[in-house]
């Protein structure tokens, strides 16, 4: 049965509808708002209040989108708030408008991802990533991990193309500034000791 | 002929392959030809790389976790319909 035939049944109080809806989408949720998130306990309760809007707001879904945009849109929105409550005082991202680009950006780039990934790197990654603008993490969670298209995102997020596009590439630049700086860092120790050689 | 700042403000789309191919061609030889920008185009290759080889496995649902949700559904339901909520267990 295809999602437009459940929303449609789920509308006239078909309780195994919107059960099987549940059981299409919850573990889609559950990984958006974790990415988004980044704590389990969390994206649980991201999770229920999604849902929750869902089964309240289904009987005014308009279906001028698809359902998983629908549900998308809610999970980003309800993560969204989360965050910003975790990260008081916020930053707005007018405000984060620091510099992009390092000045010196040393090529770390050599080798295979698999030898660069030590846990202390991801631990570096998870950090950069948690340090986010929320409006940025949501757009970089949608993007290059749940894999959408910037139209997709767009429509998700009420946005224009050009400001996923914009949003994208700030978060990923701040992301890659993050990592030139562990690069550089873990680089020092190694330089002096060939240096004292 | 594009400058180093336009190369840079169009990295993720020329990663994403989402520009026309005249820009492509001019980006390639820029990128080519500039060391700076080379290596500002390897580095956040190689971070998208990364950062996509470790979170490509999401976690699954804790467990219980469906149970959960469906309890919550399910005291919405009775609040809906004007009855007691289940009991929590």
């Amino acid at each position: 049965m295809t999602d437009e035939e459940l929303v449609r049944r789920s509308k006239e109080d078909d309780e195994r509808a919107f059960g099987e809806l549940v059981s299409r989408y919850e573990s889609k949720v559950y990984s958006l708002a974790l990415r988004m998130i980044r704590n389990p306990e969390d994206a649980e309760d991201v999770l229920q209040d999604t849902f929750l809007r869902a089964y309240r707001g289904i009987k005014s879904f308009q279906g001028a989108s698809t359902f998983s945009t629908w549900i998308y849109r809610i999970t980003a929105n309800s993560a969204l708030m989360r965050l910003r409550k975790k990260q008081l005082p916020t930053v707005s991202i007018e405000d984060s408008d620091e510099r992009e680009t390092p000045v010196n950006i040393a090529d770390w780039t050599p080798g295979p991802v698999e030898q660069l990934l030590s846990r202390e790197l991801q631990h570096e990654m998870d950090e950069a990533i948690e340090a986010l603008p929320p409006e940025f993490r949501q757009v970089f969670v949608l993007r290059d991990m749940e894999e959408m298209s910037n139209a997709e995102v767009a429509e998700i997020l009420d946005l224009s193309v050009a400001a996923v596009k914009s949003r994208l590439h700030r978060a990923r630049l701040k992301v890659r500034n993050r990592l030139a700086g562990y690069f550089s860092d873990s680089a020092k120790p190694k330089r002096r000791a060939m240096g004292a050689h | 002929m594009l400058t180093c700042k336009e190369v840079l403000e169009s990295l993720s789309d020329y990663l994403d392959a989402d520009m026309k191919e005249d820009i492509v061609n001019e980006m390639k030889r820029h990128i080519g030809a500039c060391s700076d920008c080379r290596a500002e185009f390897d580095t956040l290759t190689m971070t998208i790389k990364l950062y996509k080889h470790e979170q490509n496995n999401p976690s699954a649902m804790p467990v219980g976790c469906h149970d959960r949700l469906v309890k919550v559904l399910e005291i919405e339901k009775m609040r809906s319909k004007g009855g007691d909520p289940p009991k929590m267990v």
